[in-house]
């Protein structure tokens, strides 16, 4: 260490001081240090062009890792493919290599590329076009997007080779003009999908089908495109890629990037209320965590879950530096950001000047940021995969690199934090679509009749395509004439179909305690009723906040700083009808079944209760409108000799503990917010007349999560069962079965016995 | 099938599904497809009696109503045979005279908004000039699938025209006509119409004139067009839906009619424009009352590469009583462009009279054009002084707190340098007096 700056020479010092750092290493639940991995090469292909060959050399390249050799091969052998490329490994090559070749052996030839962003697409078409300009070859790489002046759109649509853009652009504005773009469409040789595995939950489903309706429009003109996808890991790539295209596709998973050593540190905060079992924040320890690195000059990437913990960590850090830094060498990365002040912090890390940056998720996908050194998640990121994504950008090929995890003391990062195994040993989810959701199908079945009018024997999706004509004649909006079904309708289908729901848009809570009011933090939606009712108490950062006024339609909480002696606690009424089984299976004494319900939801009164004692002080009733909710759901029932052997309250307790550790567990076999699935126990179901815990997806029609948790029922009550015999606590915690005051003091007992009599592992 | 509209129903949650049921009436006089079936089909008697029959070709049948109007048919202050006469003035347009035999005018009545691939012209309507006749074809598809039956003739027409005319038929009608082909996988057509847009010199010259540029609000402002019991453009889709629907063909007579109206208007339109290029369109009909017209007319032929009508028009403008100062600078600034100067000056100090206001921005504009103009042109300091003095006081007049007032302040402070140049030019010049 330099005695007259405090730093270290190297990041490896550094964390070897990190270790003897008391204060910090008490808070360190797992360090784990990941090898460096050589790469592996492969040469550059015998049949590339001269052209290629050569501009690639004056790019430096003068061989290929292994997966982008294979990636060639597969796509030159006329498969569809899907390359599965970590961060920072080179993945573009995977794609531009065989788009290229193919280009410059017949300039007619065209391509589409899918970013699920515009960042993301801005960036391709430089590197792209700068390739292209170094071959002199001609090639003309354009992005096609909202912001393309409509004075060059023209251009593109007629000589454009390589067309780069997103989904919502291809949805509402290339495939409803199709017949302007004749040439695109009748000479495309490939469609490339980068960040496929960005396309699940709803907005995958949405994708997919738009992508029926782009394979629809090529057959029409005739031509018949190759796909080649690039996601990063996830555990079912290529599933995944084939239900997003509806094609069989060559898996190429065989990275041979290098990477340096990489330290995985995970951190708990020391708990500062044992009986609530709160602990201190995470957005503090993470800020100590990145003040740390970052004075000892490591360019550092910071992320946290919500836009306003990006903002909070900025000022905090900002903060920090002031005086000591250049204030524009820390950073804030989110939506919201205007593209050009994006642009200018991306350049900013890539070249180094930028020291420090915050940011959402936005960062997670393969914008070119450079390789920074360390990284802090602020949270669980959610996922397996999300977790390996963020931490990949710290992690130069030659040099070390150090990841934190900071937990938050949500139970799924709890777990998480407190079982490092589950986190190295596991794969990352899978990403779950659904693209044949009716609601979802039927909105691009009309897209589609618009673009071009459907023919008996046709398909689209799995619904039989007369039924759907059907019903959209009778709708209005098709015609049925010689055989086919025209668009008979003065509107334009696209425009009142948006491919990403805005339905988990986020309630602002907003503190009104001064005049100056300002955003002290977040709710989702489907919390808002319970946690931000009017008057209901909201506990943040250890501060109590009272409602005052729920404006629902704007999704704006306004609080004010309260100091009383209770905390709230509001009931949701939850009704659920079965409308439809479509599997069951019974194995011991559990039936398990998947299908079709419907759900009503409706927030009803709140309880005050007294801090410490627990007594219930008062109520009040809420008044917020109910949500129905049509949608797909799994549940599993214990039997009758179940039943029995508890009291209508044992039950209870025991169900509501199972509950709650499986609503943290279920996204783990998910790739989804834990927002998107919801759990509800229920003693005597209406259905099965038996103590019951149903899952559902929290989107009309479901989007397969339910399905998937079916499938992995087994796997899900084992582990469960396994997660609440080893946590420490003695009776319940928020980390497992949920607090004592919530499930009585014999509940995590109850969960267990109930899952070790019943489980029914057979 | 109903098990798929009672999930739909579930899956939308609230909407009412009866609803939806009760509308659904099953359509009286479904049209029966497949070529074989349409030979002997019975054609709906209420068609003949708006003129409509059948028109067949190896692709299949759709409906033609054919009009002939005599050449002396006047519709408004035109009558269509004008036409010969007028088809040469267009040649400004393309630097060649078309012959007025030579000119498809095309109008569509569509299902939808816009020009993506699923709006679909129902009606295509021509009008062309054969020998003694004006002719106008409207087609009519009983369903889609007749469309390509139509677009098949409708190509082998088009090939006799080498000109287009329409009203904003660039980005709207052509197009559209061009997707059907394309839809109906009628492509390798690599001829080229040359368009007569009417769209853009009428916006041109009326912009400001008129309270809209449709077609219909022009043809009755300034072509002496009444339409009686017209049905609005806007509703066609509509009444063809309802026509699919129950397949009573009445209502659609005023689709027809209105469609046949929009042709003759905008056959009269052309002979308007082809007159005004040739310059004598005023010897038949009054001079436009007001200053912006004759301005912008003036200004519209003088881009179409005429200069004597457009004189004419601006010693009307520059003399009218009532001429917005708007129009004035506008006027002026051509002049000034020109190098006209002498009138220039006269229409700023105009446009400053007319304005009175001190908050009129137009007159700010002329004082500072006349502050430039005597300091650099005619170097009389004195009246630049004067010019940008009243120019600087009606510049700080209009300053406000708002964002765009950023342009204002700009603009204050641009005005203020120039008075500063002007004293301290004005104290040299007093100075070389002195000692002279």
């Amino acid at each position: 260490m330099n005695k007259w700056t405090g730093r270290a020479a190297s990041l490896e010092e550094w964390l070897g001081f990190l270790k003897t750092d008391e204060s910090v290493m008490e808070n360190v639940t797992h360090w784990r240090t990941l090898p460096p991995r050589e790469a592996k090469y492969a040469p550059l292909p015998d049949d590339l062009h001269p052209a290629w060959r050569e501009a690639l050399r004056l790019r430096g390249i003068e061989r290929l890792y292994s997966h982008q050799a294979d990636a060639y091969a597969a796509a030159r052998r006329g498969n569809h493919v899907v390359a599965v490329t970590p961060t920072a490994s080179g993945k573009t090559l995977c794609y531009n290599l065989p788009v290229v070749q193919s280009i410059l052996q017949n300039e007619e030839g065209r391509a589409l590329y899918l970013f699920p962003t515009k960042a993301l697409a801005q960036d391709q078409v430089a590197e792209l076009q700068a390739l292209a300009d170094l071959m002199e070859s001609g090639i003309k790489t354009h992005t096609y997007d909202g912001d393309t002046p409509p004075t060059v759109r023209t251009a593109i649509r007629n000589a454009g080779h390589i067309v780069v853009t997103n989904p919502d652009m291809l949805h509402s504005a290339i495939l409803p003009h199709h017949t302007k773009w004749v040439k695109l469409f009748e000479n495309i040789k490939f469609i490339v999908i980068d960040e496929v595995h960005a396309y699940r939950g709803v907005f995958g489903s949405h994708v997919a089908n738009v992508i029926r309706r782009l394979k629809r429009i090529c057959k029409f003109y005739g031509s018949n495109p190759q796909f080649i996808c690039a996601s990063a890991t996830i555990d079912n790539p290529r599933e995944h890629a084939e239900r997003l295209i509806g094609e069989k596709v060559e898996l190429i998973d065989n990275n041979g990037a290098p990477i340096g050593e990489k330290h995985f540190i995970f951190y708990n905060p020391p708990v500062v209320n044992k009986q609530l079992g709160i602990r201190r924040s995470s957005v503090l320890e993470t800020q100590k965590l990145a003040a740390m690195l970052l004075k000892q000059g490591v360019q550092t990437i910071v992320f946290a879950r919500s836009r306003v913990r990006v903002e909070l960590l900025l000022t905090y850090l900002q903060e920090l530096i002031r005086g000591k830094l250049d204030d524009k060498s820390i950073r804030g990365y989110r939506g919201g950001y205007l593209p050009k002040l994006r642009r200018e912090i991306e350049k900013g890390l890539r070249t180094g000047e930028i020291r420090g940056v915050v940011s959402t998720n936005a960062l997670e996908l393969g914008i070119d940021i450079g390789q920074l050194q360390a990284c802090v998640l602020n949270g669980y990121p959610g996922t397996i995969a999300s977790t390996w994504q963020q931490s990949g950008r710290a992690g130069r090929r030659q040099e070390s690199s150090v990841t934190f995890l900071v937990a938050s003391s949500n139970p799924l990062d709890q777990y998480m934090i407190q079982n490092p195994d589950f986190f190295f040993g596991h794969p990352p989810e899978r990403a779950l679509i659904h693209p044949d959701n009716l609601l979802v199908l039927i909105d691009h079945v009309k897209c589609a009749a618009y673009e071009l009018p459907f023919q008996e024997g046709e398909t689209f999706g799995s619904e039989p395509l007369e039924d759907m004509m059907e019903f959209l004649v009778e709708e209005k909006v098709l015609h049925r004439a010689g055989g086919r079904w025209f668009w008979m309708e003065q509107s334009f289908p696209a425009h009142g179909i948006s491919l990403r729901s805005a339905a988990q848009e986020n309630f602002i809570i907003i503190d009104m305690t001064t005049s100056e009011h300002r955003v002290l933090g977040e709710v989702d939606r489907f919390s808002a009723p319970t946690l931000i009712h009017e008057e209901a108490i909201y506990i943040h950062e250890g501060v109590q906040y009272q409602v005052e006024k729920l404006d629902y339609p704007e999704k704006k909480a306004y609080v004010r700083e309260v100091d009383v002696d209770y905390y709230t606690d509001a009931n949701l009424a939850v009704e659920l009808k079965v409308l439809h089984v479509d599997k069951e299976r019974q194995t011991g004494e559990l039936l398990r079944q998947y299908g079709e319900l419907t759900v009503n939801a409706k927030a009803t009164i709140f309880k005050k209760i007294r801090l410490r004692t627990h007594e219930n002080i008062g109520s009040g009733p809420i008044h917020l409108p109910e949500e129905e909710l049509h949608t797909s759901g799994y549940w599993f029932s214990f039997s009758e000799e179940a039943a029995a052997r508890k009291s209508k309250n044992e039950m209870q307790y025991a169900l509501l503990g199972i509950a709650n550790v499986l609503v943290h567990l279920a996204p783990l076999y998910l790739m989804c917010d834990p927002f998107d699935i919801r759990v509800v126990p229920q003693v005597k179901a209406v259905h099965t007349q038996r103590p019951t815990i149903y899952f559902y997806d929290r989107y009309p029609g479901g989007i397969g999560l339910s399905e998937r948790l079916y499938e992995v029922h087994d796997e899900l009550l084992r582990h469960a069962e396994s997660m609440i015999t080893s946590c420490g606590c003695l009776s319940g915690c928020p980390a497992c079965v949920g607090p004592i005051e919530e499930v009585g003091l014999l509940g995590k007992q109850q969960a267990l016995e109930l899952l070790r009599e019943a489980g029914g592992n057979a | 099938m109903s098990g798929l509209r009672n999930r739909m129903n579930r899956l939308r949650g609230t909407e009412a599904s009866s609803s939806v049921e009760a509308v659904l009436a099953e359509p009286t006089n479904v049209t029966v497809e497949g070529g074989a079936h349409e030979e002997e089909e019975e054609l709906h008697p209420a068609w003949s009696s708006f003129g409509v029959g059948v028109r067949r070709n190896e692709y299949g049948a759709y409906l033609l109503r054919k009009t002939v109007y005599p050449l002396d048919h006047r519709h408004g202050t035109h009558a269509v045979g004008e036409l010969t006469e007028a088809a040469a003035g267009l040649a400004a347009f393309h630097r060649e005279t078309p012959s007025p035999e030579s000119i498809l005018y095309l109008d569509l009545e569509t299902t939808g908004l816009g020009v993506g691939a699923g709006n679909v012209p129902f009606m295509v309507g021509i009008g062309y000039l054969s020998g003694d006749s004006f002719i106008i074809e409207q087609t009519l598809i009983r369903h889609p699938a007749e469309e390509y039956a139509m677009l098949q003739d409708l190509q082998a027409k088009l090939r006799n025209y080498s000109y287009l005319a329409t009203y904003n038929g660039k980005t709207f009608d052509w197009p559209l006509v061009q997707n059907r082909m394309i839809m109906n996988a009628m492509r390798g057509q690599t001829w080229q119409l040359k368009h007569l847009d009417f769209l853009h010199p009428s916006r041109s010259i009326w912009r400001n004139t008129l309270a809209s540029l449709k077609l219909s609000h022009i043809e009755e402002e300034r072509l002496g067009i009444a339409r009686m019991e017209d049905v609005p453009g806007s509703l066609a889709p509509q009444l063809y839906f309802q026509f699919l629907a129950d397949g009573n063909p009445a209502p659609l007579e005023g689709v027809f009619r209105h469609n046949e109206s929009d042709l003759l208007s905008l056959t009269c339109l052309s002979i308007r424009f082809g007159y005004l290029l040739q310059e004598t369109v005023f010897e038949r009909i009054g001079y436009p009352v007001e200053a912006e017209e004759l301005v912008r007319t003036g200004l519209w032929l003088g881009r179409m590469g005429r200069s004597t009508l457009p004189e004419e028009l601006f010693r009307r403008a520059a003399a009218a009583e009532t001429a917005a100062p708007s129009s004035l600078l506008m006027l002026a600034a051509a002049d000034k462009k020109a190098g006209n100067w002498e009138r220039a000056v006269l229409l700023w100090q105009k446009a400053i009279l007319r304005a009175g206001d001190k908050h009129n921005e137009d007159a700010k504009e002329a004082c500072i054009e006349l502050a430039m103009y005597y300091e650099h042109r005619s170097k009389d300091l004195e009246s630049a002084l004067a010019f940008a003095l009243q120019a600087l006081e009606r510049s700080e007049a209009a300053i406000g707190y708002g964002r765009r007032d950023s342009k204002r302040r700009a603009e204050a402070e641009a005005v203020r340098n120039r008075i500063t140049r002007l004293r301290r030019k004005l104290g040299q010049q007093e100075g070389r007096g002195m000692s002279g």
